[in-house]
């Protein structure tokens, strides 16, 4: 039964408590460039969160075999095999989600939470687990965007999951559902927030919302401090001499 | 220096090497897999476009003119040419657009679909909407983009947007320039 | 040259590869605490990012004609981590004084999505060897002026009074925005210079 327990914590722990985007402050460029439109973050979401699970489940099973000195490389062909492999599969058969998400589908590779995930967890842990986090992981950040989208597409273009046809178009092609019109915001929207500096906006705003919430339940506030949620620091302490990431900020 | 025995060098060398030999060999399957669905996926969503903008056509025959450039003759159900669908690109704000232009066979513009942009969502993405494109329809010959459109041949311009509606319309004049040179070309013989 | 500064112009100013195009938030966010630390992070960014492209431009001509563009993203990834080790190893080696200045950002880099974003923007956009050198420059460059003025604003931002569920990240996204938001202003001038 304990068993049972911390594998369903390891899921659940990336929804909220350690949400990857408003609790570990990871893969913040493609939260702020896709969220622009519900249909694109869910889209976004989605890919992600396949390779975070493909990737997670590969590197755990192979982690005692990958050697530690070339372990980021391994990690790195591991993860880009299978953003390849989405991007291929997209491009077959949601053509319309490879033109939305454009160049950030191939840059999925540098989210950090993958690359992250991979080095703190699923290089550690065994597989169901580590299948279980990297699911927890992807479903946090898939929710945490529609969460910013919803509020930027209804302020900015005054609709909400428009374009979603195109997405479900995968399933069946006779859905016709395209989305809802909100009543006065479709005909004055407040184009701002699909613009960057909205975008920048709302996260901050929903950033600063999190932080209240964790307060009241005594957790800390989400941060970002020099390049501690970076996964690459820890190894460029190792590359770099036993530099360690406070003196690289200190600059 | 500390020297580095064989074993040291040559472990994580070949289980890297093995490491890309297998993604490699799983990504060409999987490209090998999806390539032709890929390739059909884009010939069919540029079979729909050119049946969008050119709504009598039934049928497309693909011809190239003298200078190398590819147009499409529309076709209607008895074989006759009802007008002309030509694909352009130029460079917009954010990289390469690419229009698709539908000509009646009087060389009237009947339609404009934009294939790939990459411009700022909000702004220049609006090109891709009805009102802006519906601009150009029923129009003739050389085009200008223009802040407060009145003449004949000028289009209104998108708002906080002006590189894109230039670049749109520069797609489209080029179309224009290719049908004209084709049917030209055509009764001079 | 028109083609080219335009492209510049455009890349620096407004397609800005961070306030627009949301590309390396990452340190954009971690490391633009001090004026300093910032220019020297982007130092090291304009330099790997011209390099990364002299180098991959030739390597997607190869992949493209034995039709392999599949493999692009993993070549690329690839070549841009072995890349940024190489030129720290060759820095720390033979100029210790660049090395102390830009060589510690070096492998913060590799993880940058502004690297690979402008090496597969080049080649999305069709850009050819000469128009994507530029273009990566001016991206690079773009990074630096937003890096240094985001760190004079976050000078200033010390000290101040903030209510409290928005200090630490949240007043920084939304001093973010508002720097965004001015250069939104640069898009007039633009437009109108090419236009």
């Amino acid at each position: 039964m304990a068993e049972k327990k911390t594998l369903g914590k390891e899921f659940t722990k990336g929804l909220i408590s350690e949400n990857p985007v408003f609790r570990l402050v990871l893969g913040t460029c493609p939260t702020l460039a896709v969220s622009t439109s519900v249909a694109s973050a869910i889209g976004m979401g989605v890919a992600a969160t396949a390779v975070l699970l493909c990737s997670n489940i590969v590197i755990s099973a192979l982690r005692k075999v990958i050697p530690q000195k070339v372990r980021i490389p391994a990690y790195i062909v591991i993860i880009a095999s299978f953003v390849t492999i989405i991007q291929l599969l997209v491009k077959a058969f949601v053509p319309a989600l490879d033109s939305a998400l454009g160049v950030y589908l191939p840059l999925i590779v540098v989210n950090c939470i993958i690359l992250g995930r991979a080095e703190a967890f699923a290089s550690k842990n065994a597989v169901l687990a580590s299948a279980l986090d990297g699911l927890g992981m992807g479903i946090g950040f898939t929710a945490a965007l529609f969460l910013m989208s919803t509020v930027r597409e209804i302020l900015g273009s005054g609709t909400f999951l428009s374009g979603i046809k195109d997405l479900l178009a995968v399933f069946s092609s006779d859905i016709t559902f395209n989305g809802f019109k909100i009543p006065f915001l479709s005909e004055n929207p407040l184009t701002i927030f699909v613009l960057a500096p909205g975008g920048f906006f709302v996260f901050g705003i929903l950033i600063a919302l999190s932080n209240k919430l964790a307060e009241r339940n005594g957790k800390p506030k989400a941060e970002i401090n020099g390049c501690d949620t970076c996964p690459m620091a820890k190894n460029c302490a190792l590359i770099a001499d036993g530099k360690t990431c406070e003196e690289v900020d200190v600059g | 220096m500390k020297k580095f025995s064989l074993k040291e060098i040559l472990v994580p060398t070949i289980s890297l090497f093995v490491i890309c030999a297998v993604a490699t060999a799983l990504l060409g399957f999987t490209n090998s897999v999806t390539e032709g669905k890929i390739k059909e996926v884009a010939a069919k969503s540029a079979s729909e476009a050119r049946l969008r903008v050119c709504k009598d056509a039934v049928d497309f025959e693909e011809k190239t003119d003298k200078d190398g450039n590819i147009y499409f003759e529309a076709k209607d159900s008895g074989g006759n040419t009802v007008g002309f669908a030509v694909t352009t690109e130029d460079k917009s704000y954010g990289g390469t657009i690419r229009v698709m232009t539908g000509f009646s066979a009087s060389g009237e513009i009947t339609g404009i679909e934009i294939l790939t942009i990459d411009d700022t969502p909000g702004l220049g993405m609006n090109a891709k909407k009805d009102e802006f494109r519906n601009e150009f329809t029923g129009k003739k010959g050389e085009l200008t983009a223009s802040k407060n459109a009145s003449a004949d041949n000028e289009i209104q311009a998108l708002t906080g947007a002006t590189i894109t509606s230039n670049a749109v319309t520069r797609c489209v004049n080029k179309a224009t320039n290719i049908v004209e040179n084709a049917v030209g070309g055509e009764s001079n013989g | 040259m028109k083609i080219a500064l335009s492209l510049l112009l455009t890349a620096i100013l407004t397609n800005n590869f961070i306030l627009s195009k949301f590309l390396g938030i990452c340190p954009f966010l971690g490391v633009s605490k001090k004026v300093n630390t910032a220019a020297g992070m982007s130092g090291a960014v304009i330099f790997v990012m011209v390099l990364a492209t002299a180098v991959t431009y030739p390597i997607n001509l190869l992949l493209k004609a034995n039709g392999m563009e599949y493999l692009q993203t993993i070549v690329f990834i690839l070549v841009i981590a072995a890349l940024v080790q190489l030129v720290e190893i060759v820095l720390k080696k033979y100029m210790v004084s660049l090395y102390n200045a830009l060589g510690i950002y070096l492998p913060l880099i590799t993880t940058n999505c502004a690297v690979l974003g402008v090496v597969l923007l080049n080649i999305d956009n069709g850009y050819n060897f000469w128009q994507s050198m530029v273009y990566s420059l001016g991206g690079g460059i773009g990074f630096l002026v937003a890096m240094v003025m985001f760190a004079g604003v976050r000078e200033r931002l010390e000290g101040c009074d903030i209510p409290k569920s928005l200090q630490g990240l949240p007043i920084t996204l939304v001093s973010a925005s508002l720097v965004s938001m001015s250069f939104l202003g640069f898009a007039g001038l633009v437009d109108n210079m090419f236009a």
